[in-house]
């Protein structure tokens, strides 16, 4: 596999065995085909009770496909899941699932009545069943909708429904497929902080997958990022960034007279060679600078600086999460 | 660490309790199309319509003699549609419920719950095994009233314990129907025609003796026509228990050959698409 000198100058790629032993979720060497397409290649990740395990990756990188293989749903090809030590089939009474999408639902009934009939097929008997069901509708904030039929509620709100039926039996593992990806930031945060919520207080082993680079950091413990079905990184949030190669800075330079072309064209000039110069269309004082290789930020700025550019702010153009990411897949492609 | 226990497959009790969770939730949705519901007992009383004006164009002598009684045609036919009630509730019901849940999306979220799949094939029928049985019931005892059918009501034991034997038959088919349904989505074709030639040759709604002899020699091997003529001798000829021993004992080894082979196909297409990865695919 080719390495830019970039990519060599970050810290080694973090794709280590994961500790097997006392782990909720175990996921050793997994491989699944799909007619001509391998769908995951050799994955292994650990998720321990009270744990919430991102698994980060874009479209078609095979997260679906390992949390259906750990729901029991699909077969691997090769390799070993456990859930709590045992194969999948066999815990699903430990087991809650948020699947993806907006289709797990009995939409005529209402939510209770669905919660209520989830529950029973976990073994509850029907008091019970109601009882915990309200108990979780009151928990996700949807006391005041458990009469009104799913297929009325709105899109949050079913999300965080599906929540409240993968908590209803206590699991002790908790497969969470894309739950925030049609949802508004408000949503969103209120899925992450009751699933958060729910792994800290109940020791609950949480696997949550997403593309939305942005959720991860305060919320995910650890982080595997799959890209094509394979493992490019496994590790701490903290040590994923440190993958980050930030190479393109937004900076804001008010008050120039000359039309925003020139303005690039002559700054491109000042940098002498250590990187380029372009406008952002939504914003008139702003600009970006993207590094060629090995140029130091501090030396661009300070030659921009020298000639007579205004600079007032600079910042990463991406989230560092997003450049670790980036820089990870890229470097997988190349 | 907190302690991760785990407990054995689930007792028969305990999934034979989740049975009645599938009965209220298809109450719910049928109560949910409340206008559907009460059409449906319209729509059935006006087939007993149709085959009553039918039957006053039938000629008697054309109807068989059941038990060495001469039977309207309203009988004879009623008596038919209420066997194929029980053989489209057995053939159709457990590969559309199926396809329902794949259509809904919650199939993945049935089988992601401790519950066996023969509990869940089981669950998504049951509402109709009680359902289907007690709207009949009414259509024959409404059609008594109105048309002053001749059923015999001594006759009622016997015709429950042939269908007992009859329904594993049919049960197993429509398992296999299940599997087809679950491997090529859109197995309904498949079972509409094995519904179709089985209620061709089976003497539901018209006597037998009016197919060509080749096929009405054939007809005397189909399960439906046993069960149609077995159902016929007690609720009509009033034959009591001889005769339905030796429809009993003709049933028997069919119905055991059937819910094998539907079990078997049922698994294999469950495994094949764990394998392959498309279980809630549609």
């Amino acid at each position: 596999m080719a390495q830019t000198s970039a990519a060599a100058a970050a810290p080694a790629l973090t794709l280590v065995r994961p500790f097997l032993d006392r782990s909720a979720i175990e996921v050793d060497g997994v491989t699944k085909r799909f007619l001509q397409r391998d769908a995951l290649t050799d994955v292994s990740l650990a998720v321990t009770p009270g744990q919430v395990h991102a698994l980060l990756g874009p479209n078609g990188a095979g997260k679906t496909t390992l949390l259906r293989i750990l729901s029991g749903i699909v077969s691997p090809d090769s390799g070993r899941v456990a859930l709590a030590g045992v194969d999948p089939r066999s815990a699903r009474h430990l087991l809650g699932l948020v699947p993806a999408g907006d289709r797990s639902f009995y939409l005529r009934i209402s939510a209770l009545e669905n919660l209520v009939f989830f529950g029973r097929l976990h073994g509850l008997r029907r008091r019970d069943a109601v009882e915990r069901s309200r108990q979780a509708l009151a928990s996700v904030g949807l006391a005041g909708e458990e009469r009104k039929r799913v297929g009325l509620l709105s899109k949050g709100m079913q999300r965080r429904l599906a929540v409240a039926r993968a908590l209803l039996c206590e699991p002790q593992i908790l497969l969470v497929d894309e739950a925030t990806h049609d949802l508004d930031p408000e949503g969103a945060r209120a899925v992450r902080a009751l699933v958060a919520k729910a792994a800290r207080e109940r020791s609950i082993a949480v696997l949550w997958t997403t593309q939305r680079l942005e959720e991860i950091a305060g919320f995910a413990d650890r982080v595997t990022l799959l890209d094509t079905g394979r493992t490019r990184f496994c590790g701490s949030v903290d040590d994923l960034i440190a993958h980050s190669l930030v190479r393109r800075y937004v900076l804001t330079m008010p008050g120039l007279d000359e039309s925003r072309e020139i303005v690039a064209l002559r700054a491109s000039g000042a940098l002498a060679g250590r990187g380029d110069i372009g406008v952002v269309a939504s914003d008139r004082d702003r600009y970006v600078l993207e590094l060629r290789e090995q140029a130091v930020l501090g030396d661009a700025l300070a030659a921009l600086t020298a000639a007579g550019f205004p600079i007032v702010a600079c910042r990463p153009d991406r989230s560092e999460i997003e450049e670790a990411f980036i820089a990870l897949t890229r470097r997988e492609a190349e | 660490m907190t302690e991760l226990t785990y407990a054995a497959s689930p007792s028969r009790v305990r999934e034979l309790r989740k049975l009645s969770a599938f009965v209220r939730r298809d109450f719910l949705v049928l109560w949910s199309y409340r206008l559907s519901f009460l059409t449906s007992f319209v729509g059935l009383l006006g087939g007993a319509l149709i085959f009553y004006f039918v039957g006053k164009m039938v000629d008697p002598a054309a109807i068989p003699t059941v038990g060495g009684k001469h039977v309207t045609y309203l009988e004879f036919a009623v008596v038919g549609m209420t066997l194929g009630g029980f053989v489209h509730l057995g053939l159709e019901r457990v590969s559309a419920a199926l396809r329902n849940e794949q259509l809904m999306g919650t199939l993945e979220s049935l089988l992601t719950t401790p519950t066996s799949s023969q509990t869940v094939q089981v669950g998504s029928v049951l509402f109709d095994l009680i359902f289907i049985p007690v709207r009949m019931g009414l259509l024959l005892l409404m059609l008594a009233l109105v048309f002053g059918l001749g059923l015999d009501v001594g006759g009622v034991p016997q015709s429950l314990v042939l269908l007992a034997f009859f329904m594993p038959f049919v049960w197993g088919l429509g398992i296999l129907a299940a599997a087809i349904t679950l491997t090529f989505r859109r197995g309904a074709g498949v079972v509409g025609l094995a519904t179709g030639a089985l209620t061709l040759i089976s003497g539901l709604y018209f006597p037998l003796s009016l197919l060509p002899g080749w096929l009405e020699t054939v007809s005397a091997a189909n399960p439906l026509t046993i069960a149609a003529t077995g159902l016929r001798e007690a609720l009509l000829g009033g034959t009591g228990w001889d005769s339905v021993g030796g429809d009993i004992l003709l049933l028997t080894p069919l119905s055991i050959v059937s819910v094998i082979v539907g079990t078997l196909a049922f698994k294999l297409a469950l495994t094949r698409e764990r394998r392959l990865g498309t279980l809630g695919a549609y």
